[in-house]
């Protein structure tokens, strides 16, 4: 059976610096489900070592529509609890492609330290010279070790250094849906980022059934540009007009119709196409819950743009971040680096107007579209076939077609209620 | 492009074929594969097709092993694209009268695009002279071809006071009487002859049509009548041996029909024949270093072929001799390995002491990681790359030739070849 993963499970062991490769076997699915059913069984298997473990569902990086997500799963700082924060943009399609099927980094390091993992082979790499880099300098920095923009790096900045509760992964440079703080636990092993890339190939069961599905579900699939959309029915404001003046252009996910997140350019004019030599323009804003506290707290929307850039930069949640930040607004750019210096992380991660986000395994990444249920079903299944619950949410997109490709990619028969049972 | 090979490779046209060569009454062939100076990447495909034909017993061999061995020991020798002036300078008279011995004592020559070039009579410009193996001229050369519509780096080469130039660039149509082609075979065309003045009984297949996945470099119409009905593939017998010459690569990987009219030739001559059955012995004990260097080998192929994927989205290119070189080129000699290496990993504990010549193997792809790295910020920087880039193919080459015969060999060692 394929089961559209391909690769071992790797395990890492940070106290020693040594990898093993297990066999990552159609019994895992079997047994426990795909995706994150699977990375909770692997979890528990490895609990005592403290793990995080980096995933992707079952049709992350394929041709369905928004088959964007991975995940990282570990044991929140926050909450002492399980919690699960996304890989999204290309990172959850590069975990698939990397040529492991799951990662499991266990214990600490010490000394820091990054993983690359690229095409089934898994290097843990001295991180001396990146420790105290910012996560755009990290990203970069390791994207020209390695030669190539397309790796996706997986990194945290200073908070998750020190490692301050207020810290979040980044994904590249642009923040994260984190609001479990796991780049406190990747600061806490010593675990600098995780850079992943693969040229490898899924295959499908039964590729002109999938083929044929895939399309299908595309032609039909609903598609937008910014955060409005996805906010729709809750109190968050018009993100983008508020945006609009300095929108350079959006973008999607990995194999998202929408484009949800947005380049805003502040350091050059937004109609600027050509490359005019300014090293940073701006910065793509990928969370529609800061934009949402930022400027339901008043702020304007260029410094409330660089205070995003700048808790970024630093690894800082950008929801718990912009929610702390958003009462005391500031006009004049230049104060918003310091503001951001200031942040206590006192705040907890939600949304504005009213925190209708149910606590436990999920943060609130995904805005509250639905009735708690629903929501939640959402992200279940989103987490378990790899499709972003913002976009099933939003979209109204019928999941039956999802699961009816899931059959035609791996053999796998999954309805709703067998994806709440794997979490029972 | 990894996934069609993939299933090309699967297609049940090369059973028989490899039922045949398995049975004893054709003689496995031990076989060379040109990849000295001149060499483009295209001998590549040529493993792809022995891979498929089951036939293991292959050697890389460069112009000084042709000149001074004489290719003896060899039962065919295969040369693919590349650089003809170059081919031919390098093999000099005495590779030249190599070959022909080699045929002349009953062994069996293919050679495609540059490979058919060099071989064909009608040459009369040094350093070509020497090697005339069957008759044959190419057509496309003139003095001043007209202006291409597109495509010209590809369009045409220095050759004498004029050019050889290539009106179409891409996916043909041959035809021909051999039951092997059937209706016709599709095979691309990368610069290769459109043959003339061959023996009537000599041509195997003619070029019949030109189809959309081609580049017309010429309007289309005026191409259709420069090329149609003219000669693709030649074959001819000299004393005991077979002259087999085409101008599309028969060999491509994403080819079946036309690697089976390669393989119903190689076929052919073979029959009926008996001769040495070459199976090395197995390799002593195994060797604890083999999965750690195969592991680096893997390492520095992925991290190089990485590096490669975003050369390819640069606009850039390279000339080297009279070819032109894109940036694929580089990913193309990596996925050779890097398909191979599972395989590789497998049989592990077959190669023997120092894993049987892996250690160069990594020590080279780890260079060639360094090297990419270095090119692209070259690039990047917007330097001149050319000599860099010379420096990362032609060791991409040789690297890929190496890793190439050790996989062979242990092809050979684990009995899938005729026993
Ligand atoms: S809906 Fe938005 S967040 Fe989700 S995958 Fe699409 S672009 Fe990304």
């Amino acid at each position: 059976m394929d089961v559209m993963y391909y690769g071992d499970t790797l395990i890492v062991d940070l106290p020693t610096g040594k990898t093993e490769q297990v066999e990552f076997s159609p019994e895992m699915l079997t047994e426990n489900g795909p995706g994150l059913a699977a990375g909770i069984a692997l979890y528990r298997d490895h609990e005592d070592g403290d793990p995080l473990v980096f995933g992707s569902g079952l049709l992350t990086g394929t041709t369905a529509p928004a088959s964007s997500l991975g995940f990282v799963l570990g044991k929140s700082p926050l909450s002492g609890e399980l919690a699960v924060s996304p890989l999204s943009l290309f990172s959850g399609a590069e975990m698939k492609l990397s040529g492991f099927s799951m990662v499991v980094i266990k214990g600490d390091s010490p000394k820091p330290v990054y993983l690359w993992l690229h095409d089934g082979v898994a290097d843990v790499l001295d991180a001396a010279e990146l420790w105290g880099l910012d996560t755009w300098g990290t990203t970069d920095a390791v994207r020209s070790e390695m030669g190539e923009q397309l790796v996706q790096v997986v990194s945290i900045g200073p908070a998750g250094e020190s490692p301050s509760k207020l810290s979040a992964y980044s994904i590249n440079y642009w923040g994260s849906g984190d609001t479990a703080a796991l780049g406190a636990r990747m600061g806490g092993k010593k675990l600098k980022a995780v850079a992943l890339r693969g040229l490898g190939m899924l295959d499908a069961e039964e590729p002109q059934d999938f083929y044929e599905g895939a399309k299908g579900l595309l032609s039909e699939a609903p598609a937008w540009k910014g955060f409005n959309k996805a906010c729709e029915g809750i109190d968050a404001g018009d993100i983008d007009g508020w945006l609009k003046p300095l929108v350079h252009r959006y973008r999607s996910c990995f194999a998202c119709p929408a484009a949800c997140n947005t380049f805003v350019k502040y350091n050059e004019g937004p109609s600027v196409m050509e490359s005019t030599g300014v090293e940073e323009p701006g910065m793509l804003v990928t969370g529609a819950a800061s934009a949402a506290w930022l400027l339901s707290g008043g702020w304007k929307a260029e410094p409330a743009c660089r205070a995003m850039e700048s808790m970024a930069r630093a690894g800082i949640d950008l929801i718990r971040g912009a929610r702390e930040l958003a009462g005391s607004p500031l006009d004049d750019a230049s104060e918003t680096e310091e503001a951001v210096g200031g942040l206590s992380g006192g705040e907890e991660a939600g949304w504005p107007g009213g925190d209708s986000s149910p606590k436990g395994l999920f943060g609130p990444w995904v805005p509250p579209l639905a009735d708690e249920d629903e929501w939640l079903l959402a992200n279940r299944i989103g987490y378990v076939i790899g499709i972003c619950p913002t976009y099933l949410l939003a979209s109204g997109m019928e999941t039956s077609g999802l699961f009816g490709l899931c059959s035609s990619a791996a053999g796998v028969e999954l309805d709703p209620s067998m994806v709440a049972g794997m979490f029972s | 492009m990894q996934g069609r090979s993939r299933r090309a490779a699967g297609d049940p046209v090369f059973d028989r074929y490899r039922k045949v060569f398995s049975e004893g009454s054709t003689l496995y062939p031990r076989i060379a594969v040109y990849t000295g100076s001149g060499a483009s990447h295209s001998w590549i495909w040529f493993a792809d097709i022995f891979d498929r034909l089951g036939l293991f017993d292959v050697r890389f061999i460069d112009e000084s092993s042709v000149r001074d061995t004489g290719l003896s020991g060899f039962d065919a020798f295969f040369i693919g694209g590349g650089d003809t002036y170059e081919m031919a300078f390098s093999l000099g008279e005495d590779g030249a009268r190599a070959i022909e011995g080699f045929v002349r004592d009953g062994g069996f020559y293919f050679g495609s695009c540059a490979g058919a070039y060099l071989v064909l009579s009608g040459v009369d410009l040094e350093p070509f002279t020497h090697f005339n193996l069957i008759d044959g001229a190419m057509l496309n050369s003139m003095a001043a071809p007209p202006e291409p519509r597109c495509l010209e780096h590809k369009y045409k080469s220095a050759y004498g006071d004029g050019w050889v130039f290539h009106p179409v660039y891409g996916e043909v149509t041959v035809t021909g009487q051999h039951r092997a082609i059937g209706q016709c075979v599709n095979a691309p065309l990368f610069g290769g002859p459109v043959i003339g003045r061959a023996m009537p009984e000599d041509v195997l297949a003619e070029y019949s049509r030109l189809t959309e996945r081609a580049a017309y470099l010429w309007p289309r119409r005026e191409a259709e009548e420069f090329m149609i009905g003219r000669a693709a593939v030649l074959r001819s017998e000299l004393d005991g041996g077979t002259v087999v010459v085409s101008g599309p690569h028969l060999e491509h990987p994403l080819y079946t029909a036309a690697n089976a009219l390669a393989a119903e030739v190689l076929t052919e001559h073979f029959k009926g024949r008996s001769g040495r059955v070459s199976r090395p012995s197995r390799s002593a004990a195994s060797n604890s270093d083999t999965a750690p260097l195969l592991l680096e080998i893997k390492r520095q192929v992925s991290n190089a072929r990485i590096v490669g994927f975003g050369l390819e989205k640069m606009p850039v290119a390279w000339r080297l001799g009279h070819k032109v070189w894109e940036p694929e080129k580089i990913r193309m000699f990596l996925e050779c390995a890097w398909e191979r290496l599972p395989f590789m990993e497998e049989h592990a504990e077959l190669m023997g002491p120092s894993g049987g010549g892996l250690e160069p193997l990594a020590r080279g792809y780890a260079d060639v990681t360094r090297i990419s790295k270095s090119l692209k910020m070259r690039i990047e920087s917007g330097r001149d790359s050319q000599a860099e880039a010379s420096m990362l193919l032609l060791s991409l080459k040789e690297l890929t030739a190496r890793f190439l015969s050790i996989y062979f060999r242990l092809r050979l060692e684990t009995g899938f070849g005729r026993d």
